[in-house]
C-alpha cells in the first residue's frame, strides 16, 4: 500500500488519495489511493462489488468521496453535483460504458457528434462533420463511410465508434468498462488493436476486464480491488494468473463442505456439439437426474445463449439436444415446457415478472387450468396453490395477491422459480438466479435449489459469482471461448481454480 | 422466531394493504364523483335532463359506445390499440342489410354478421401478432378500407331492409329500457368476469404488463392477441346489428368518429394506454361520463361546434385529474 501512495507523484494524470465512500450498509471504497501516470495502460481487476465502478465514478466526478481527494491533471476536483462531473470532463476524463449509447437510426458521423453537431445558423454542416468523423475513426483503424447508419454495424464496430467518440477533444484519460464482454474472440481483437492505438497517442487508459489474455496483451500493470480496497498493483509481465486470482478472492476463499450428492444415474438431458455463432462453437454435456450442474463463465461467454438454445427460444446453428433418445432440436419453447423444462431469465425485471399482477398470477401463469373449474379461475384454488408455493419457497408476502412489483428482488426471484415448481417441471434452467438479491435471500435460494434437486429435479445453475458455485453445485463446467473447458466435481470445486479457469486465455 | 416473522408483517401491513386497496379503486371512486357532479350540474341547468325519457336516451347512447368499449378496454390493457371501430360498425350494418335483402333468415344473418366482424378483426390481430405490424397501423388500414368499401358498394346511400319483426323487437323497450342497454349491461358483466376470472383475461393483463415475461411463462401471446382483435370485431358487429335495428337500414356513413368516443371512454376510465393496467368498471364509468357530457350539452342547447370544444376540454381535464389523484395516493402509500 505504501509503495502505491509513493507512486503518486506530480506527473500522475489522475489520482485518488485516501478516498472513502460509504453507502447505506456498504463500504464501497475503503481508504483507496490510486494513481495512473502518463503513457500508462492500467488494468483494473476485481469481482462484482469490489469497488471498481465506485472508483471510476470518483475519477469522472459522478461521486464525491466522503473523505479523501481526487486529483485530475494536477488539479484537485472541488465542485459538487454536475459541476464536478463537468470539471473532470474538461480536464480530459472520458468513460466508455458497457451499455452502448448509440442511436441506431442515425449515421456514424451524427452519432459521433451527437448533440454537438458542427453547425452554422442552426444547419448542420455535414461535409465538415463527416470529414472530422472520418479522421476520428481512422485514428482507431475504423475505416467506414461516415454516412452509414449505425444499425448496420457489428458489435465490435459499435464499440470502436464509442471509443472514437470518447477520443474527440483530445482527452487525457479514457476508462473502458469491459469493452469486450459482449464480443466474440475475433471481434475483441479489433477493439484491442484500437486500444493499443489510443495508448500510442499518449492517452492514459484504464481497462476494466477479466480476460487475462487481453490484459497481458495491452496492459503494463494491473490494480486489483477487493471489498472496496486497493489490494495491490502488480506488473502484468511478472504476475501469474493464479496469483492475481488469489488477490481478487482473498484468503477467505476456501473449499466448501462437500454437498450431499443425490444425483441418480439417469440422464435427463444431453447436449452434443451445440454451436451458435458467434458465441458458442461446440458445447457438449449431459445432465443427470437430481443433479445441480453449475455453468461458470465471464460476462458475454455465451451462458444465456446456451440456456436459450436448449429451451428452443433461440435457434442454434448445429449440434443436437436430446431428451432420452429423442432429439428435441426442432422443439419450440412450448414443447420444452410440455416436456417438463422450466427457464428463469437473467433479467428478472425485463423478462421475469409482470410487476402489476399479484404473486398468485405471476406464479400460476404457467398453468392457469390447474386452478380453474370449467375454464373459470377459482379464487380459492388460486390462493391455495399459491400459498403452497409461498410456504415451500419461504416467499415473504403479506397476501397471495400482493402485486409482485412491491416485493424485494429475492422474493420476486423465488416466485419466478416457484412458477416452475408449480408447473411440475423436472428440469430447471436458472440463469443468474441470485443477481441483484440480498445475502439472506441468496442463502435461501441456494437451499431451495438443493431441496429441489433432492426431490429428483435436475438443475442447471448459471452464475457469474464464482463464490456461490461451490455452495450449490454437484458439478461445475466452465464456459470459455465458445466451449466447455474444465469440469470440477464437488467437493473439489474451489474458487481459485474456478476463477483461474474462467479468466485465463487460450 | 418463525412466530415473530409471521406476526409482525401481518400487523404492520394491515393499514397499508387497506390503503393500497383504496388507491386501486381511487380511480373508480373519483369517476363516480365526477358523474355525480355532472348529474348535479345538468339537472339544475338543462331542462328535461332528469326526465325518465332522457335517462333512457342516455342508456341507449351509452350502449353504442359501451359495447365496443368493453373489447377495446381489453385490447388497450394488452398494450394494443384498435381505431377501426366506427367503420367496422358501419360496414357490418351494410353487410347485414345486404344479407337480409338476399333473404337470409334473420338469426342466421346475425350469426354471419358477428362471425364476419370477428374475422375482419382477426385480420388486424394476425398482422399484429405474426407479422409485427403495429396494431395502430393495422387497424388504421382497416379503418380506411372498411369505410371505403361500405361507401363504394352503397354509394353512401342507406340500404333498406324492409319490414323485419326481429329487428323491430330489438328496438322496442322492455319495461321502458331499450334492449341495446340490456345487451350492453349483459356484455359488461361477461367482460368483467372474463377479465378477472379466466385464464384468457389474466393473460391479457400479463401480456400488457410484460410481454416477455408472459411469453417465458408459457402464455400463448400471439394467439391471445389475435383473439382480442377478433373479439373487438365481434363487438363492433353487435353494435352494427343494433344500429340497423335503430335506423331500419344499413348505413355506410354511420358511426363516424365512434372510435374516438370509445378510446376516450376507455382512457377516461383509467386504463393506461401503455398497457397492463385498467378495469372494466372504470370503462363503464368512463362511458357514462362521455355519454352524459354529450347528452347534457345538447339539452343545454349549446352550439354543436362549440360542444366539441367543451367535450375535448372535459375529457382532458378528467384524465388529468385522474392521473394526479393516482399519483398523490401512490406517493402517500410510499411515505
Amino acid at each position: 500500500m505504501t509503495a502505491v501512495s509513493n507512486l503518486a507523484p506530480a506527473h500522475a494524470v489522475a489520482s485518488l488519495r485516501d478516498c472513502t465512500r460509504r453507502y447505506p450498509g456498504v463500504l464501497a471504497l475503503d481508504n483507496a489511493t490510486f494513481a495512473v501516470a502518463a503513457g500508462e495502460v492500467r488494468a483494473l481487476l476485481g469481482k462484482n462489488g469490489a469497488g471498481k465502478s465506485t472508483l471510476i465514478r470518483m475519477l469522472t466526478g459522478a461521486e464525491i468521496p466522503d473523505t479523501g481527494s481526487v486529483t485530475i491533471d494536477g488539479v484537485e476536483l472541488s465542485g459538487s453535483g454536475s459541476t464536478r462531473a463537468q470539471d473532470s470532463f474538461q480536464k480530459g476524463v472520458r468513460v466508455v460504458y458497457q451499455e452502448l449509447s448509440l442511436v441506431p437510426g442515425m449515421t456514424l458521423a451524427e452519432n459521433l457528434f451527437l448533440g454537438r453537431w458542427p453547425r452554422k445558423g442552426g444547419v448542420i454542416r455535414y461535409a465538415d462533420m463527416e470529414a472530422q468523423a472520418r479522421e476520428a475513426m481512422a485514428q482507431l483503424g475504423l475505416d467506414l463511410p461516415p454516412d452509414r447508419l449505425v444499425a448496420g454495424l457489428s458489435p465490435a464496430e459499435r464499440q470502436l465508434l464509442e471509443i472514437a467518440r470518447a477520443m474527440l477533444g483530445r482527452p487525457k484519460l479514457i476508462i473502458l468498462d469491459e469493452p469486450t464482454s459482449s464480443l466474440a474472440a475475433a471481434e475483441a481483437d479489433k477493439v484491442m488493436a484500437a486500444v493499443t492505438r489510443v495508448a500510442a497517442q499518449g492517452i492514459v487508459v484504464i481497462y476494466v476486464s477479466h480476460r487475462m489474455n487481453e490484459i497481458r496483451q495491452i496492459a503494463h500493470s494491473a490494480t486489483i480491488m477487493r471489498d472496496g480496497r486497493i489490494i495491490d498493483t502488480v506488473d502484468v509481465k511478472g504476475a501469474d494468473t493464479r496469483e492475481i486470482v488469489r488477490l481478487m478472492l482473498g484468503s477467505e476463499a476456501s473449499q466448501a463442505a462437500a454437498l450431499e450428492d443425490r444425483s441418480q444415474p439417469g440422464i435427463v438431458l444431453e447436449v452434443h456439439d451445440l454451436a451458435l455463432a458467434p458465441k458458442l462453437s461446440s458445447v457438449s454435456f449431459s445432465l443427470r437426474q437430481g443433479e445441480v450442474l453449475g455453468i461458470a463463465g465471464l460476462l458475454g461467454s455465451g451462458r444465456t445463449e446456451l440456456l436459450q438454445a436448449i429451451m428452443g427460444v433461440r435457434p442454434f446453428d448445429s449440434g443436437d439436444v436430446r431428451i432420452g433418445k429423442q432429439s428435441v432440436r426442432s422443439a419450440g419453447y412450448k414443447d420444452m415446457i410440455a416436456r417438463g423444462f422450466g427457464y428463469t431469465p437473467e433479467s428478472r425485471k425485463e423478462e421475469g415478472i409482470v410487476p402489476l399482477l399479484g404473486v398468485d398470477e405471476n406464479t400460476l401463469s404457467t398453468n392457469f387450468s390447474g386452478v380453474s373449474r370449467k375454464g373459470i379461475l377459482s379464487s380459492r384454488r388460486m390462493a391455495e396453490a399459491t400459498r403452497k408455493i409461498v410456504d415451500r419457497l419461504h416467499i415473504k408476502t403479506a397476501r397471495t395477491d400482493t402485486p409482485i412489483g412491491t416485493l424485494s428482488g429475492g422474493n420476486q426471484q423465488k416466485v419466478v422459480i416457484g412458477r416452475w415448481v408449480y408447473a411440475g417441471s423436472r428440469v430447471l434452467l436458472l440463469d443468474e438466479p441470485t443477481r441483484g438479491v440480498d445475502v439472506e435471500a441468496k442463502a435461501q435460494i441456494y437451499s431451495i435449489i438443493r431441496q429441489l434437486a433432492a426431490e429428483g429435479r435436475s438443475i442447471i445453475f448459471v452464475s457469474s459469482e464464482i463464490e456461490e458455485l461451490p455452495l450449490v453445485c454437484d458439478r461445475v463446467l466452465v464456459l470459455r471461448d465458445g466451449t466447455l473447458q474444465d469440469e470440477f466435481k464437488s467437493p473439489h470445486i474451489d474458487q481459485d481454480s474456478l476463477m483461474a479457469a474462467c479468466i485465463s486465455g487460450h | 422466531m418463525s412466530l415473530d416473522h409471521a406476526a409482525k408483517p401481518a400487523v404492520s401491513d394491515k393499514p397499508k394493504t387497506a390503503r393500497l386497496a383504496f388507491s386501486q379503486h381511487m380511480n373508480e371512486v373519483s369517476l363516480f364523483l365526477a358523474i355525480l357532479v355532472l348529474y348535479l350540474i345538468f339537472a339544475s341547468t338543462a331542462p328535461g335532463f332528469i326526465s325518465f325519457n332522457n335517462q333512457v336516451n342516455i342508456l341507449r347512447d351509452a350502449a353504442t359506445i359501451g359495447i365496443a368499449a368493453w373489447a377495446v378496454t381489453l385490447i388497450i390493457i394488452a398494450g394494443e390499440i384498435d381505431v377501426s371501430v366506427g367503420p367496422m360498425v358501419a360496414f357490418i350494418s351494410v353487410s347485414l342489410a345486404f344479407l337480409l335483402q338476399w333473404g337470409l333468415p334473420t338469426p342466421f344473418a346475425f350469426v354471419v354478421a358477428i362471425a364476419f366482424g370477428a374475422f375482419l378483426g382477426a385480420i388486424s390481430g394476425v398482422l399484429r401478432a405474426y407479422f409485427d405490424v403495429p396494431s395502430f397501423v393495422a387497424t388504421l388500414g382497416m379503418w380506411s378500407a372498411l369505410r371505403g368499401t361500405a361507401l363504394f358498394v352503397t354509394d353512401a346511400l342507406p340500404v333498406s331492409i324492409g319490414r323485419n319483426d326481429m329487428l323491430d323487437a330489438l328496438d322496442r323497450s322492455v319495461f321502458g329500457i331499450p334492449p341495446a342497454a340490456i345487451i350492453m349491461l349483459v356484455l359488461f358483466a361477461a367482460f368483467a368476469f372474463v377479465s378477472r376470472k379466466t385464464a384468457f383475461g389474466r393473460s391479457v393483463f400479463a401480456i400488457g404488463g410484460n410481454p416477455h415475461a408472459a411469453f417465458l411463462s408459457g402464455i400463448s401471446v400471439s394467439r391471445i392477441r389475435v383473439g382480442l382483435f377478433a373479439i373487438g370485431g365481434a363487438m363492433a358487429a353487435i353494435s352494427g346489428i343494433l344500429l340497423v335495428s335503430r335506423l331500419g337500414s344499413g348505413n355506410a356513413t354511420a358511426a363516424s368518429g365512434l372510435e374516438f368516443d370509445v378510446i376516450a371512454a376507455v382512457v377516461v376510465g383509467g386504463t393506461a394506454l401503455s398497457g397492463g393496467r385498467g378495469s372494466m368498471l372504470g370503462t363503464l364509468l368512463g362511458v357514462l361520463v362521455i355519454t352524459l357530457i354529450g347528452n347534457g350539452l345538447v339539452l343545454l342547447g349549446i352550439n354543436p361546434f362549440f360542444q366539441q370544444v367543451v367535450r375535448g376540454l372535459i375529457i382532458v381535464i378528467a384524465v388529468l385529474a385522474n392521473i394526479q389523484a393516482i399519483k398523490r395516493s401512490l406517493s402517500r402509500n410510499k411515505g
